[in-house]
């Protein structure tokens, strides 16, 4: 791709148009970006907002400091990992096990439909679905399972996230389902499977050897992206997290308004910690991808 | 680069005055101004009955009466403090909220950055009904409204409770502490106003009951009373809903879990709202409202102008409205809000005093006049933001 | 296994997923027409219409919500379709195409009510907050670095080729567009417009805080509903929010799903 560059015929006009397009790139990619990064930056260091007196490294050590912004952080990656882990896995399984699944009709047309669910009606949904007055408990009452909805199992705004990472799966299953049905079908992964055949292997080793490792390599980038989504969003433990366990957006949110106009400050350094890291996440995998 | 954007932006601005004269024109000449405008309202939009209120009954009546095309963006204090703060901030002329409303901390924060336009409430021709020599209504958390808010209702906290379940409920600290520990999981408050609201009640009986924190907000006594809060706090902790570990946010959820039996106590700024979920089919017949013998805090709110609203006169007329004895009378009906008024019974022509007499009663909260020899005034607002910040601190995390 | 068995068990399988897959819709269908629910019943003691018919008839704003959002959601697809696609062609043949493109994944990955935090003294300084403007804008953040690292990958050196071919030929840039580049990337250029009006569609965080919640979309809406505990209208709100997408979908599935690395 790269020598492809001194090939295009390069006209007066056609550089004007190269030079509006970088720029356009830049001025709604990276742009407001850097921009906001760059404000919260000053924000943190006491540099701007109403508020301020002067530089101060007061609300990073506060920040940094404190305990609950490290558990939110944890939180956050673990909610991650658990979510897409779970989804990814039994994607792979549902795919590699019974291929052609997902290619009949008519699953292969209901299959798309759980994409058209947004984040915030998934968080409602199981809202409606797991809590102590939703459709479960009411279930395992009609069914004789427990006495009341006291006895129902705090699976939502609780502390281990449970109601956030069924949301965030269901959300994400549909998706690498698809994802890894098209790979199956379309990389050349049946070919390779053959061969694997060929060379003697049997079927669960074609599918452990090859298909596996072949489908994680190439869905690795779209794992980690999908990763990075969780991990920012905010409807969905908004709604469905507890308050001592939140996630790196809603606590950046509710930083930023809630009673006490001091926390302000704060809501930016961990957005700059959080940008931080996500640039890093970024670099690094398509770094590692261009190697590849 | 940000730095650049940002130092242009402050050179480009202090915020040109536009103070217009609002502040010299007579009613009729504001009237004239406002019709036909657009004003956008910031308002806390957690219960149904209220935004049906709104949206059912305010808006029309001001389209038709006056042509005002009333907005209404959900936004609770701290949120229209923060967008305040951030206008004020950017430098911004107009600000994007002509009205919002607000009590107590939101009053308080917002006179400290100057963001309230006033005063501004005696040119309302329908203030002279209001009852400003009431210390319930004319003082917002200890400080004077001072023309700057104008008070739209005035309710006194009540817990709720389901009689079928709790047959004695307790009335005081000891006893909730009690019950709590009899039946774990079915008490809770939530993580909002009306929570925070009921930790200050748990202050005032801790600091020696009424009046006792009465005046400016006193650091040294804070620092001496929150502390047993905070100690008592962590005793009924284990026994709250969900061992206490997460608190609902706010009370619409609250309400629901206890109309599903998952709480048996519910709690409400407003002594009548409990009469309003029954007949909304929400609560059981069984719910009852009631107050603590230690007593509860009586509070109202308001309604206030921003700074730099470019429509002032529209808001207040907007605010007029909202406090005419037709709004407010609507507003009591149990049946439609069962906010209560903040008009004078003996300032009112002699219909409208019939009308509101003849308002139909409360039949699961006790009455008014019981319960107002147990209410108790709100504390300075400093107390609220520390409980919260506090309560995150100590008990949350 | 013979191949009979392994159809029926696939079918069976299909059977299970697809009742799994359709029974939140019906759910939220269900909520949406009922009333008072009460615990323990598996289903609403009363059905009704009611709700339904408030979308235009009452002062809920539903109805408007729901225009506002699809003219929102539509423009904005459009904008960014039209606009990645051009801008992406002038980066694609960059030499330092990989690097530019790191700029995109930056704000595509980034959580929107972050940067909307982080971006709102600028919205408010140039007055674009709480207006339909300034909401458009700030999805275009978010809606336009998907366009263009979806169509980054379209240009390839066959399509080089093409247009080289057409210059060749004596074509100008506005036959290369509407005879050759417009036609081939057709099935693209729909699914990016797809997946940017549900990106657009789906947006909440960003556009309550930079419409400083006056512009009432439809996921704002849903909020406001779940945040009063009035499930009902949040099921219904739910309903109109995923029925566009699921008519998308009927129309035509292919363009529903990409992934863009």
């Amino acid at each position: 791709m790269r020598t492809t560059a001194h090939r295009t015929p390069h006209t007066e006009m056609q550089k004007t148009s190269t030079y509006i397009g970088l720029g356009l790139f830049f001025a709604l990619t990276a742009f407001p970006l850097l921009l906001g990064i760059g404000y919260a930056l000053l924000f943190s260091l006491g540099l701007a907002g109403m508020l301020s007196e002067g530089f101060t490294s007061e609300h990073w050590q506060a920040v940094l400091g404190s305990e609950s912004f490290w558990e939110t952080m944890a939180f956050s990656i673990y909610v991650a990992l658990v979510s897409i882990g779970l989804a990814v896995t039994l994607a792979m399984l549902l795919v590699v096990r019974w291929p052609r699944t997902f290619e009949s009709t008519p699953l292969s047309f209901f299959i798309y439909w759980p994409l058209a669910i947004p984040a915030i009606v998934m968080a409602f949904l199981i809202f409606q679905l797991l809590s102590k007055g939703g459709a479960l408990s009411r279930l395992a009452f009609q069914l004789g399972l427990v006495d009341g909805l006291s006895q129902f199992p705090d699976w939502v705004n609780g502390q281990y996230g449970i109601g956030i990472i069924t949301a965030h799966f269901f959300m994400a299953l549909p998706f690498f389902l698809i994802l890894y049905t098209q790979m199956y079908s379309h990389e050349g992964l049946k070919g390779l499977m053959q061969q694997a055949f060929t060379l003697g292997a049997n079927r669960r080793q074609a599918a452990w050897r090859v298909a596996v490792p072949v489908l994680l390599r190439r869905s690795f980038a779209t794992v980690v992206l999908y990763f990075l989504f969780v991990m920012g969003s905010y409807e969905i433990p908004l709604l469905l997290g507890s308050q001592s366990r939140q996630m790196v957006s809603v606590l950046t949110i509710q930083k930023l308004q809630r009673f006490n106009l001091a926390d302000i400050p704060q809501a930016y350094t961990i957005s700059v910690v959080y940008s931080v890291m996500v640039v890093a996440l970024v670099l690094w995998l398509l770094g590692a991808k261009k190697q590849v | 680069m940000a730095a650049a954007a940002l130092q242009w932006s402050c050179s480009s601005g202090s915020v040109s005055e536009k103070e217009e004269d609002t502040a010299t024109l007579t009613w009729g000449q504001a009237e004239e101004k406002g019709r036909g405008t657009t004003v956008n309202l910031m308002m806390w939009s957690g219960d149904p009955l209220i935004n049906a209120y709104m949206q059912n009954y305010v808006r029309p009546a001001l389209k038709e009466q006056f042509d005002i095309d009333l907005q209404i963006a959900n936004g609770q204090g701290s949120t229209i403090v923060q967008n305040l703060m951030a206008e004020l901030q950017a430098g911004k002329a107009e600000s994007e909220l002509d009205l919002m409303w607000i009590n107590g901390e939101t009053f308080y924060q917002l006179r400290q950055l100057d963001a309230l336009y006033g005063p501004w409430t005696e040119k309302l021709p329908n203030g002279r009904y209001i009852d400003f020599d009431n210390p319930f209504i004319g003082v917002d958390f200890q400080q004077p409204a001072n023309g700057f808010e104008c008070p739209w209702g005035n309710v006194q906290m009540v817990m709720i409770y389901d009689s079928l379940k709790v047959a004695d409920p307790p009335q005081g600290r000891q006893a909730l502490l009690n019950f709590v520990q009899a039946h774990p999981g079915r008490f809770t408050f939530d993580n909002q106003f009306t929570g925070l609201t009921f930790l200050k009640i748990l202050l005032i009986d801790i600091a020696g009951g009424p009046g006792s924190l009465n005046g400016p907000f006193d650091e040294a006594k804070y620092n001496i009373y929150a502390p047993q809060l905070w100690a008592y706090i962590r005793q009924l902790k284990p026994y709250l809903w969900k061992e206490g570990r997460t608190y609902p946010e706010g009370v619409a959820p609250m309400h629901q879990m206890f109309a599903n039996g998952e709480l048996w106590f519910t709690m409400s700024n407003n002594d009548c709202e409990v009469d309003n979920k029954v007949l909304q089919g929400l609560f059981p017949e069984s719910a009852r409202a009631y107050v603590w013998e230690t007593g509860t805090i009586q509070n109202s709110h308001y309604l206030g102008i921003s700074r730099y609203s470019p429509n002032k006169a529209g808001a207040m007329m907007v605010c007029n409205f909202l406090i005419s004895p037709e709004a407010q009378y609507k507003k009591q009906d149990p049946a439609v809000w069962g906010d209560g008024t903040v008009l004078a019974m003996d300032k009112l022509p002699e219909e409208w005093r019939e009308k509101f007499r003849a308002l139909p009663n409360r039949r699961y909260a006790p009455s008014r006049a019981e319960i107002q020899d147990r209410a108790l005034m709100e504390l300075a607002p400093e107390y609220m933001i520390r409980l919260a910040e506090d309560f995150r601190k100590e008990i949350i995390q | 296994m013979s191949i009979e068995e392994q159809k029926s068990q696939i079918n069976g399988i299909s059977l299970i997923l697809i009742a799994v897959i359709l029974f939140p819709f019906a759910f939220l269908l269900m909520l949406s027409l009922g009333r008072r629910w009460a615990y323990p019943m598996l289903l609403p003691a009363e059905w009704t219409l009611d709700n339904w018919q408030a979308i235009w008839g009452g002062q809920a704003g539903l109805g408007e919500s729901l225009l506002l959002s699809l003219a929102l959601s539509l423009s904005i697809a459009t904008i960014a379709t039209a606009g990645s696609f051009w801008v992406s062609k002038q980066v694609a043949y960059h030499r330092n195409r990989q690097r530019w493109l790191v700029l995109a994944y930056l704000p595509y990955v980034f959580a929107p009510v972050i940067l909307a935090a982080c971006l709102q003294y600028f919205f408010i300084r140039w007055g674009l907050s709480g207006k339909l403007g300034g909401v458009a804008i700030a999805q275009l953040f978010i809606t336009f670095p998907y366009g263009l690292i979806f169509f980054t990958s379209f240009w390839t050196e066959r399509m080089l080729s093409l247009e080289q071919l057409i210059a060749t030929l004596g074509g100008n840039t506005w036959q290369a567009y509407t005879k050759v580049l417009l036609p081939v990337a057709k099935g693209p250029i729909l699914t990016c417009f797809f997946q940017l009006f549900l990106i657009s569609w789906f947006e909440y965080g960003l556009t309550a805080l930079i419409g400083v919640g006056k512009v009432q979309t439809l996921t704002l809406k849903v909020f406001q509903y779940i945040n009063e505990a009035n499930l009902f209208f949040a099921a219904l709100a739910s309903c109109l929010l995923v029925m566009p997408p699921i008519v998308l979908l009927w129309l035509n599935r292919r363009y529903v799903f990409s992934k863009v690395i």
